[in-house]
């Protein structure tokens, strides 16, 4: 789906620009900024949780679970009894699934990060390298012609530095 | 990228100290992006001639020994028939504990808000790793027959032979392959706006090379957002690893039961001194960051300030919890701890205790004066001596202990051998190798956590 591209110098242009595409029935912009907007951008569309914890908890209960497998296994395949203490014992054991825990909590939280936030991204994309700097960028996606020249003007109208047509608003 | 950044920048290395005396003045985001990434992309004659010493103290003073102890066994170092473990040991325990505060302050002051930690947690993270690959070096030094260090791995080999997870020397492996593996995950995800910055000013190879560290990051808000969950998560991860970390390493001592090691207080003991000697690692590290990367800007009094603080406070703790060792220790009235306490207070390293009193307890009370904490030199001075002190806590832990354990006439006496002196020397080598090529590949000073800091774009202020 192609859209209109507008570059910013000021953060409240854009968020003010932001609120008007909602109010007018726009889809959800994509914005770009060298800073998070993320407190902002929840006063104007509400907050949201990411998936991402989810991953987070199913990587801490694998680990747990793995961790205390692991070392059960290992004393079962190669036993050393030790002055009659038991072969599966919990106090150490659990020391090596607490790490475990973190460890996949922590590799499960990176996957997550990849798979929710879409990086790696090699393909092009509508970008500008004064977003990594000082400008704020909005990308609007739009269903037809009416769609662009309204959400053109509309960018404009908020004081955009630079107002461009991208083919791909993604 | 600004004209200045085109043009070329001046060299960032060893200049004069001018925007100490000048008043400050609040950086424009422009200038964020040119003044950090001058320090990685320009490299003055400064820079290599620094470079090539470490590297070259590193390969003469660690990686000669090591490959001659090699060789030659570990008779080359003091280890002997009562003490099995040596320096390189108390120095493995040092770095661990110079690792302490880069990722868990940074984890701590990002869950709770605090806005100060911005400019300095990326140096101080990377100061975390680096010690940690120092202390795993010191693993492998310490093993002798290196070549078998995988007989720790839980993989099937034709020996059948597991490992005993019973053991706290395995739960140290998991522990410091979790942290250094959570740690790195730490430091590279939250550099990946960075990398973008760097790309975006880079040409080249250098440019296709960054493009690939920061995945394609734009700085779109669905980034940021799962950036924002991710790298919350990473932080709450990571607090309770770097306790448990520091924590088991003292169970390698305290579950043993060796007289003046065998004390339930070594757990808190040893998390305490690792973030006290982190902490006074940061302070080193920021000095140096400030002065000849030219960030007078970015690292200001106000961290040292409040940096000094955290440093009292740490120094109380530990002080309190060493009081509560030796009280233990001779309120216990056993023969074997009381003869411990005594060759630690009085024997022959008895020197060294009271340095490491010195230097710990007394002098970081200096820093109840503002005038001192916001001093940058006696900043450093304290710092450094406050590391001393703990690298002789390491070593006195270790060599006061097990050589001398129940019996008179299997006592033994313990003296690092040359080996020893030369590879603890080459470790700090190698540390500041590691640093120094960091500051070259990655922004030593978080570029968009900084400029957060900063007064926002905004037409209406």
């Amino acid at each position: 789906m192609g859209g209109i591209m507008g570059i910013f110098q000021y953060e409240d242009d854009l968020l003010r620009l932001v609120q008007q595409l909602k109010n007018a029935g726009f889809t959800r912009p994509i914005v770009l900024s060298p800073v998070p907007l993320e407190h902002e951008l929840e006063h104007i569309y509400g907050p949201r949780k990411s998936p991402v914890r989810r991953f987070s908890l199913a990587g801490g209960l694998t680990g747990a679970l793995g961790g205390f497998s692991l070392a059960v296994a290992c004393s079962l395949v190669f036993i050393l009894p030790v002055g009659g203490r038991p072969i599966i014992t919990f106090p150490p054991f659990l020391v090596i699934t607490y790490e475990m825990t973190i460890l996949c909590g922590v590799l499960f939280t990176l996957l997550g990060f990849h798979v929710v936030s879409g990086l790696p991204a090699w393909q092009d994309h509508p970008y500008d390298e004064r977003l990594a700097v000082d400008r704020f960028g909005v990308i609007v996606p739009c269903a037809g012609e009416a769609q662009r020249v309204d959400a053109a003007r509309l960018i404009r109208g908020a004081g955009a530095e630079e107002v461009r047509d991208v083919e791909d608003a993604s | 990228m600004s004209e200045s950044v085109q043009a070329g920048y001046a060299p960032a290395y060893g200049g004069p100290d001018a925007a100490a005396t000048e008043p400050y003045v609040e950086p424009t985001w422009n200038e964020v992006n040119d003044d950090v990434l001058r320090t990685m992309l320009v490299t003055g004659p400064k820079y290599w001639m620094l470079f090539g010493t470490t590297v070259t103290i590193a390969i003469v003073c660690f990686f000669i020994p090591w490959g001659l102890q090699l060789h030659y066994g570990l008779g080359l170092a003091g280890n002997n028939r009562s003490a099995n473990w040596s320096t390189f040991l108390s120095n493995f325990i040092f770095w661990i504990g110079l690792s302490h505060s880069g990722t868990l302050l940074s984890a701590v002051l990002h869950i709770t808000q605090s806005s100060w930690r911005k400019a300095i947690y990326r140096s101080a993270e990377a100061m975390t790793l680096f010690s940690l690959m120092t202390a795993a070096l010191f693993v492998m030094v310490h093993l002798g027959r290196v070549w078998f260090v995988h007989w720790s791995v839980p993989i099937p080999n034709p020996m059948g032979l597991w490992p005993n997870f019973r053991s706290p020397l395995m739960f140290d492996v998991m522990a410091i392959t979790t942290y250094l593996t959570a740690s790195s995950i730490f430091i590279y995800m939250g550099s990946v706006p960075d990398f973008a910055a760097v790309r975006d000013a880079s040409t080249g190879v250098r440019k296709r090379l960054y493009a690939i560290f920061s995945f394609g990051w734009r700085g779109t808000d669905k980034e940021w957002h799962t950036l924002g969950w991710a790298y919350t998560f990473f932080a709450v991860f990571v607090i309770p690893l770097a306790v448990s970390v520091h924590s088991i390493v003292s169970w390698d001592f305290a579950l043993s039961t060796v007289p003046g090691l065998h004390h339930t207080i070594f757990a808190p003991y040893f998390v305490c001194g690792a973030i006290y000697s982190g902490t006074a690692g940061i302070v080193t590290v920021m000095f140096l960051l400030r002065k000849y990367l030219r960030l007078e800007r970015y690292i200001q009094e106000d961290h040292f300030d409040k940096l000094g603080k955290l440093l009292i406070v740490l120094s109380l703790i530990w002080t309190y919890i060493n009081v509560m060792e030796l009280f233990t220790g001779w309120y216990s009235g056993g023969s074997f701890e009381l003869e411990a306490l005594r060759f630690k207070l009085f024997g022959f390293y008895a020197p060294m205790f009271w340095e490491m009193i010195f230097c710990c307890t007394f002098v970081p009370m200096l820093m109840l004066s503002k005038k001192i904490r916001t001093n940058w030199t006696w900043m450093l001075v304290i710092s450094l001596l406050i590391n001393l002190g703990m690298l002789t806590e390491r070593f006195i832990t270790v060599a006061t202990s097990q050589p001398r354990k129940f019996l008179p006439e299997a006592f033994g006496f313990y003296f690092p051998g040359w080996t020893e002196f030369s590879i603890t020397i080459g470790s700090f080598a190698v540390f500041a190798t590691l640093f120094l090529i960091f500051i070259k590949w990655v922004p030593c000073v978080s570029l968009y956590e900084v400029k957060e800091t900063l007064t926002p774009r905004r037409r209406v202020k």
